[in-house]
């Protein structure tokens, strides 16, 4: 019982948290992929820095490009573009990789072009697109769209952005592994 | 509980004193269990540790423990008293280690929390039994009876808290509305009431009766209290009058959680002191020093309003600590780290301007160097521990197994206190425990006429020896047993389908042995209880490989056999050659470098299968071009332009086609984030002098895929 | 049996009180000095406490400070060593060097808070209290 206890107050706890942060509420940091509009919860994001020197990492996904030296950190980044299954672009100077921290794991994301910081009404996020539309890869990973005056911002769900594919794979390889 | 400033309370110490007691009482059983009988020191000393345990738990009242103890010490005092001769002395052995079983097993049940409340019936029956004989054979010896030992019955005794287990801890604030009257007194029939259960009850504000304007306080603040009470929660409730109450929170608490909650409530009599109180109170510094005396508790009035306070111990000058394990490794990585920023400066391309003087620099800089060298030797051997304790146990399995399988066996211990990382310790215990058990099990010949048959002593040997060379620790297990058959090993392979139908021949002993380790690979027909379940020596080479260490097997056939396991003094800093392919710099373990060679075109064998070798001094190599198997761009392709790396991993060998050598330099291992899947030839990652990241090359990874390419 | 119990704390005098009561007569105090002066009184009347059960933390005079004058009294009065009053500390300092401490001043028992009631009924009996 005390455990259950326990456990509810914790959550009480980070609810509160998030609550008393009115600041970061319904504030989304935006980037520009191509055309489209991308948008991540700001309490995901940890920092923004510029294109750094990636150390590249043999015989893994495209879209993990490798590791960066983060003050002493190592951590992977991964390029949104090649996620999508989109062709790959050249790094430019505006190009910049978003520091999320999703469930204690640090990871860079690599974004063309950041766009803004918005406030994003929770009332104008509508569902996503229907699942029959299949052209774009990215949709799996979108959980809303939100219309703004001029554009349509697709609103990421960053745990699926970093898990999805690797867990079927892990799942499938170790599969492998216990048949072998 | 581990507040540093808290002395240990009356439990820990009987806990820890005879924990202490025991371990040293199997010290000697162990090493005297091959002797004909205990010596006057031997007797002496286990008649003393039994004697202290006995005290103690009388003290502390836990009676299966004292009267097993106070048994075990007739005996000895009957030894000591009377010397008779033929004592059955493994039967002693055997008494002794019951007693210390029984013992070690009510104190690991304090430890848990338990009640220690194993039945020592049987146990002293046996050692009755055994004292009678023993008196028996002193009469018939003719040797006067010493008068009987005399025991003192405790006079004190201690009584420790109940664990707390069937209480329970609760944080209950009460927030009345604001038009409330009176609340104060309110807050005060709520205590009222709560007193009928409490074992524990705190409350603040505490002047709730004394000074009116609490009722405003709590009013604005509630009022809350700490209670610990056997009453369930809808107990509590129920004796709280809740009109006029517009909230009532009800936490349940862990012990600790109450404990920390306790210096909230400004007591700090209870176990954490969330600050030291010390400093204020100068006039009492001197008192506490030399330990509490008579007056120390005097509780203060409490004029001041707040709650009681009262003088703390202490803690005695010592000349050990202990520290948290976490804290050593922050540090460790912290000096990583520090090694690191300390190449970004020396190696600081700005340095490298033509024409600078940098004479002086340089001087600071090797000092500098000097000073970070020491620092890592210094927490380095800070972490390192000695093997004694690993090797304590396997001389208790090696005595229990050889009793068991009726074996004859003689455990000879070289090199104990070799020191070695205290990660690496943990990592090593089980993987020698088994090669152990294997070697009683397997190893040494089921009858002893099996030995002398073929002029071997009857009594078995097994050599457990540690040795440190090179900044490697050998820890070896052997045995003069029957040795490992190659021919049957090699039919064992075949039946399980380890190795396609290649001919013996193609295997090399090495290679042979080495089928042990494959999983599901156990030479013994039936299982037994000790080893031979098939899982095991794959289990083994798998705990070494992980502390990057490697199984050596070598062995005679009905000479013995002899398994070393090779492991790294420590984990955390290797010494490394950085080389670079394409654009990319690796690291290469020093240790694991044979030679670098260049070669021309005509050292490359091409099989047709795209397979390539390389030819050095008559010996064939198998051979990687790391730019392609890692699928580098911009590298060197032609042989003769890069160069050869000849690298060895448990005695086999591989060729490495690299760019160009970089520099030598220690090379703080990081994990690749556990995010990007594991590459198989990669073991880790770590930051150069310009901060940029280099990938740690792993030499039986890159092995085993050459292998199972093939 | 006579009783002496000092004890500062409500909840805890309480609860004691309500143990002891059924081993007999138990007086309580609730601050050290009050509790030396009630052992005078006692003995003084010629009817001796039996049991004295103390607190260390209390007002005025500490459980420790009781225990010492308790046992320099009996010594003054010549009150041989199985005549003395038994006496069982109680508190929540279960540190080894308090423990120790109070056995060098001749305390009977030490029970650590919360009071484990089983074995403190045994250690009456060991005392031959009851």
């Amino acid at each position: 019982m005390a455990e259950d206890l326990l456990k509810k107050e914790e959550m009480d706890d980070t609810e509160e948290l998030l609550e008393e942060d009115d600041s970061q509420k319904g504030m989304f940091m935006t980037f520009q992929i191509g055309k489209e509009f991308f948008g991540i919860s700001i309490s995901y994001v940890n920092e923004i820095i510029a294109m750094q020197p990636i150390a590249a990492i043999p015989e893994v996904d495209d879209y993990i490009k490798g590791l960066i030296n983060l003050r002493g950190k190592i951590i992977p980044v991964i390029d949104v573009r090649t996620r999508f299954k989109m062709e790959p672009c050249e790094y430019t100077d505006r190009t910049c990789i978003i520091v999320i921290d999703v469930k204690t794991t640090m990871i860079g994301l690599i974004v063309e072009k950041l766009a803004d910081v918005d406030t994003i009404a929770e009332d104008s996020i509508a569902p996503p697109p229907s699942l029959g539309r299949k052209e774009h890869e990215h949709n799996k990973y979108v959980y809303g769209l939100a219309k703004t005056e001029d554009n349509v911002t697709l609103l990421l769900d960053p745990e699926k952005l970093i898990k999805q594919d690797d867990l079927v794979a892990v799942v499938e390889e170790s599969r492998k592994e216990e048949q072998s | 509980m581990a507040e540093e400033f808290n002395t240990e309370s009356m439990l820990d110490m009987f806990l820890y004193e005879s924990g202490q007691l025991l371990e040293k009482l199997e010290g000697i059983i162990l090493e005297k269990q091959d002797a004909d009988c205990f010596d006057d020191a031997d007797i002496n000393e286990i008649f003393r540790i039994m004697h202290t345990i006995k005290g103690s738990s009388g003290v502390l009242m836990y009676e299966n423990i004292t009267k097993v103890t106070h048994k075990l010490e007739d005996v000895f005092y009957y030894l000591r008293e009377s010397h008779p001769d033929d004592v059955p002395h493994m039967e002693l052995v055997e008494k002794v280690l019951a007693v210390s079983d029984f013992v070690t097993g009510e104190l690991d049940k304090l430890k848990n929390g338990d009640t220690p409340d194993g039945d020592e019936k049987q146990l002293v029956e046996d050692l009755d039994e055994f004292l009678g004989r023993l008196k028996g054979e002193i009469k018939k010896q003719g040797i006067e009876m010493p008068q009987a030992n005399r025991h003192v019955e405790p006079t004190q005794f201690y009584i420790t808290p109940v664990a707390g287990d069937d209480s329970h801890f609760y944080r209950i604030s009460i927030h009345y509305r604001s038009d409330t009257q009176m609340s104060n007194l309110r807050a005060y029939s709520a205590t009222y009431a709560l007193k009928e259960v409490a074992e524990d009850l705190l409350y603040t504000p505490d002047d709730i009766l004394s000074n009116e304007a609490s009722a405003d306080v709590i009013v604005a603040e509630g009022f809350h209290m700490l209670l610990q009470t056997k009453s369930s929660k809808e107990e509590v409730i129920a004796l709280i009058d809740s009109s006029e109450a517009e909230e009532i929170n009800f936490d349940e608490l862990t012990k600790e959680e109450y404990g920390n909650a306790l210096g909230e409530f400004g007591r700090e009599d209870a176990v954490p002191a969330p600050q030291p109180v010390e400093a204020a109170k100068s006039d009492e510094k001197e008192a506490k020093k030399e330990g509490p005396k008579p007056g120390d508790y005097v509780v203060k009035t409490k004029e001041a309003g707040k709650g009681k306070t009262l003088a703390k111990n202490q803690p005695k000058q010592q000349s050990i600590i202990s520290v948290n394990v976490e804290k050593m490794d922050a540090l460790m990585d912290l000096i990583g780290e520090l090694v690191i920023a300390e190449a970004v400066v020396l190696q600081n391309p700005d340095l490298k301007v033509p024409g600078l003087e940098l004479s002086n620099f340089q001087k600071a800089s090797g000092q500098l160097s000097k000073i970070t060298t020491e620092l890592q030797e210094v927490i380095m051997s800070m972490r390192m521990m000695p093997l004694t304790n690993v090797f304590q146990k396997m001389r208790r399995i090696v005595f229990d197994v050889s009793r068991k399988l009726g074996k004859d066996i003689e455990l000879e211990v070289i090199g104990e206190n070799t020191e070695v990382d205290k990660n690496i310790i943990e990592h090593i215990t089980d993987p020698l425990m088994h090669l152990v058990r294997n070697s009683v099990d397997h190893g040494i010949e089921e009858n002893a006429e099996d030995r002398t048959s073929i002029g071997k002593p009857a009594k078995g040997k097994i050599t457990l020896e540690a040795k440190n060379e090179g900044g490697k620790v050998y820890i070896s297990v052997k045995d003069d047993g029957k040795g490992l058959n190659k021919e049957k090993l090699y039919q064992k392979a075949l039946e399980k389908g380890v190795i396609e139908n290649k001919p013996m021949s193609e295997f090399s002993e090495k290679e042979i042995f080495r089928f042990i380790t494959l999983p599901g690979f156990s030479t013994k027909e039936e299982v037994t209880e000790y080893s031979g379940r098939g899982v095991g020596m794959d289990v083994v080479v798998k705990n070494i490989q992980s502390i990057s260490g490697r199984l050596d097997i070598s062995s005679v056939e009905f000479e013995g056999s002899e398994m070393t396991l090779v492991i790294p003094l420590t984990l955390a800093i290797i010494n490394g050659i950085v080389v670079q392919v394409g654009n990319s710099p690796f690291v290469i373990e020093t240790a694991s470098i044979k030679e670098f060679v260049r070669v021309g075109e005509d050292s490359l064998i091409q099989e047709p299968s795209g397979e390539e070798y390389i030819v050095l001094r008559g010996e064939c190599f198998p051979f990687i071009r790391l730019n392609e198997k890692y699928d580098l761009p911009d590298s060197v392709n032609k042989i003769e332009e890069g160069i050869i790396v000849v690298l060895e991993h448990e005695g086999s060998q591989v060729c490495v086609l690299i760019d160009k050598l970089l520099q030598e330099q220690e090379i703080v291992v990081k994990p690749i984030p556990s995010y990007v899947r594991k590459v198989k030839g990669l073991s880790g990652c770590t930051q150069l002098g310009d901060g940029s990241i280099a990938l740690i090359l792993d030499i039986a990874g890159l092995l085993m895929h050459d292998g199972e390419r093939r | 049996m006579k009783i002496l119990l000092a004890e500062d704390d409500f909840a805890s005098r309480k609860f004691m009180d309500k143990q002891l009561s059924r081993y007999g007569e138990c007086d309580v105090m609730v601050d050290g000095e009050e509790a030396v002066d009630a052992f005078m009184m006692a003995l003084e009347d010629g009817e001796p406490y039996d049991l004295a059960c103390l607190d260390v933390m209390m007002p005025v005079m500490d459980g420790y400070q009781v225990l010492k004058a308790i046992r320099d009294i009996e010594a003054q009065k010549g009150i041989p060593k199985s005549k003395r009053v038994k006496v069982i500390m109680t508190t929540a300092l279960n540190d080894e060097r308090n423990v120790k401490m109070a056995f060098e001043l001749g305390c009977e028992a030490y029970a650590g808070k919360p009071i484990d009631v089983e074995k403190f009924e045994k250690v009456l009996k060991k005392l031959g209290l009851i």
